[in-house]
């Protein structure tokens, strides 16, 4: 098992996802995550999935878990780098990962995380 | 020869596909899909696919799928359609349908099919007015008197 390493910047927690990550390696990864998320309370979740050339039914319907109890933790999920054969297989799958924000660079998702933030913080 | 009409038809096959699926970069960030005639599954496959890549390619995030050149919006059309928003939204670009006639609205609407959660407007002009809206663009006139002709 390839533990997925989490990375603290600011108030944003970041994660690259590998090309070979499996079932357990996912699961793992959920539950470090959400750890994470209790002990430091970051605001937002970054994950870069630009490596990853499939993502079956199984990590589709994770990441859309991970994006829900990040937002019961207080923090909002940013899936970047989606390649397009990817996001061809979800929508057959009929897996639109509806609730998660999705963005084409890590460059983006930490501008959309910042603005977002900053929205918040206005409002409160 | 047989064989070469099998090559002629394969070449004309594929230059009617690099035909009838143009996307074009029509601004920073913005890309243009213009549809022209009938819309079946197989030419909707290509479509999404050459749409995914150019958005990657350019970086865009908006997409303009004009359908005022597709004769009949049915059930069918309408989900391939939605498939290419939930593709792109995947890649963090939102796609606006433009081009809409007052017929396919109807038809849209007698078939159930709303479109939720899908920005839609009756012509490529003010689909794009409304991506560089959201790109931060604005878009102003010049004095008109230095304008030779009245546009």
């Amino acid at each position: 098992m390839t533990e997925i390493p989490i990375i603290k910047v600011g108030e944003t927690l970041i994660a690259v996802v590998r090309e070979d990550i499996t079932d357990e390696d996912a699961l793992q990864f959920q539950e470090a995550l959400n750890g994470r998320l209790e002990r430091f309370g970051a605001t937002g979740v970054l994950i870069d999935v630009t490596l990853v050339a499939t993502i079956d039914s199984f990590l589709g319907r994770l990441l859309h878990e991970i994006a829900v109890g990040a937002r019961l933790l207080g923090a909002q999920t940013v899936v970047a780098g989606m390649q397009p054969a990817v996001a061809m297989t979800l929508v057959e799958l009929g897996l639109e990962l509806k609730g998660v924000r999705t963005v084409l660079t890590p460059e983006k998702a930490l501008a959309l995380l910042a603005h977002e933030r900053n929205n918040l913080r206005r409002k409160a | 020869m047989a064989g070469d009409d099998a090559v002629t038809f394969a070449e004309q096959r594929l230059t009617i596909e690099e035909l009838e699926t143009p996307v074009i970069q029509i601004w920073e960030g913005v890309l243009a899909l213009p549809l022209v005639g009938a819309v079946d599954t197989r030419r909707a496959q290509l479509m999404n696919e050459k749409l995914l890549v150019r958005i990657v390619e350019t970086g865009s995030e908006i997409v303009l799928v004009d359908i005022s050149g597709v004769p009949v919006v049915d059930t069918a059309v309408s989900g391939h359609l939605l498939e290419t928003v939930s593709a792109a939204r995947l890649l963090g670009a939102e796609v606006i349908i433009v081009g809409l006639s007052a017929r396919t609205a109807m038809t849209l609407v007698q078939l159930g099919q709303d479109l939720a959660g899908v920005t839609t407007r009756t012509t490529m002009a003010r689909g794009l007015q409304l991506a560089l809206a959201q790109l931060g663009y604005k878009v102003t006139k010049q004095d008109a008197g230095m304008l030779a002709e009245p546009s």
